[in-house]
């Protein structure tokens, strides 16, 4: 007993060290101050892991069609050059200063299997710079990005030079909109257009940034931004286009398609 | 002044000097309006039948947003940016703010509105 005792003192005792050392903000946050060796090491491996579990189960389809790399060529030139670089291209000046720095992916395709960097194209890495594309990305472009991943390693700088010379193009095409109105994707959606960056949000884990109204109580609002009835329709419009609704609004458009602007709509819905 | 009362006079002063540290973010300044008549009065306006206004009695209201927190708000109506000042006007004259807008111009004074804003001011 006074074994036990002594253990849940020294685990209570432990806790609040560490507490205090947190609340003293002796941990310094910057980009510019580095890991030490171990703690890289740490979170690495940790990464590493947790890619390599959550993708052991995806199944990858065929990658070698040349008509799927070139659609990965346009998706990278758009999406990953700036944080990325490429060949004989350094990243913009904005991401040579992040912590941690975005990968060279030539040796990430080396050495990561195809589905690994699908998940991470697909999903994102917390408390990196590396975003989700999960809502900004049909299906086969992430895999056209991880089919031209595999052959980026086989392309020396001035063959990437030739390749980026061509014009690109983007394939904007919407998702199809006619799936029924699903609230928790919509919760994610809310989550992956950051809208928590300016209303607190019951049901999301965010910094409460009051820069424009909380969000509870949104099914029973009279008015969505005290403009247009609150009606389905009217959430998804404003959602879309606020600038087309409330010219003057500080809240911006953000390229919301369709099908996202119901399901947030959906799970607002929900929000008494 | 004998000894007893000067040291309740030093802990008295000392005790308010560590409250004023208290309460960071914004708040109107002093005398901006009657905090306490501005709760009265917006009871009084029915503000409550559209807001939920803490402190107010039966300002329960959910067809507006909350108005816990207002202080920390950047903008009110969507487009002014939050002070005291722009406050007033909003209440004053919404509709000229944002025409369309679903609150509507209720004759509320600038006397009346800077002493609502002294009381919304004040919470948190």
């Amino acid at each position: 007993m006074k074994k036990i005792v002594a253990v849940a003192g020294a685990l209570a005792a432990l806790a609040a060290g560490a507490a205090a050392v947190l609340w003293a903000g002796v941990y310094d946050i910057s980009a510019t101050d580095q890991h030490l060796a171990p703690t890289y090491k740490l979170l690495d491996v940790g990464m590493r892991r947790s890619i390599v579990r959550r993708a052991a189960a995806i199944a990858v389809p065929p990658l070698a069609d040349e008509r799927l790399v070139a659609r990965g060529l346009v998706q990278f030139r758009a999406h990953c050059v700036a944080c990325h670089g490429a060949p004989g291209v350094a990243p913009e000046p904005f991401a040579l200063g992040m912590t941690p720095v975005p990968a060279n992916l030539v040796h990430t395709a080396r050495t990561w299997q195809p589905a690994e960097l699908y998940w991470v194209v697909k999903y994102g890495l917390k408390m990196t710079g590396m975003p989700a594309w999960q809502f900004r990305m049909p299906e086969d472009d992430l895999w056209a990005v991880v089919a031209f991943l595999q052959r980026l390693p086989r392309l020396s700088p001035s063959d990437y030079r030739v390749l980026a010379a061509a014009p690109s193009h983007r394939d904007d095409e919407s998702p199809p909109a006619d799936a029924p109105p699903d609230a928790d994707r919509g919760r994610v959606a809310i989550e992956q257009h950051a809208c928590v960056t300016c209303h607190r949000i019951p049901g999301i884990v965010g910094p409460d940034s009051p820069v424009g109204p909380p969000l509870e109580g949104m099914a029973e609002r009279a008015a969505i931004a005290g403009l247009l009835p609150n009606t389905p329709e009217n959430l998804v419009r404003w959602l879309r286009e606020p600038q087309q609704v409330h010219p003057a609004s500080a809240m911006p458009d953000l390229g919301v398609d369709e099908r996202d602007a119901r399901d947030m709509a959906a799970y607002l819905a929900t929000l008494r | 002044m004998k000894p007893e009362a000067l040291c309740r006079r030093l802990v008295g002063l000392a005790a308010m000097a560590l409250l004023a540290g208290c309460g960071a973010g914004a708040q109107a300044p002093p005398a901006f309006g009657d905090a306490d008549n501005g709760r009265l009065l917006l009871r009084q306006f029915g503000c409550g039948h559209c807001h939920r206004i803490p402190g107010v009695a039966t300002a329960d209201g959910k067809a507006g947003p909350p108005l816990e927190g207002l202080s920390r708000r950047s903008y009110l109506g969507g487009r002014l940016p939050n002070s005291p000042e722009h406050a007033v006007r909003w209440i004053v004259a919404p509709q000229g703010v944002k025409p369309g807008s679903a609150m509507p111009d209720l004759g509320v004074t600038e006397t009346h509105a800077r002493d609502m804003v002294a009381y919304l001011y004040t919470l948190r």
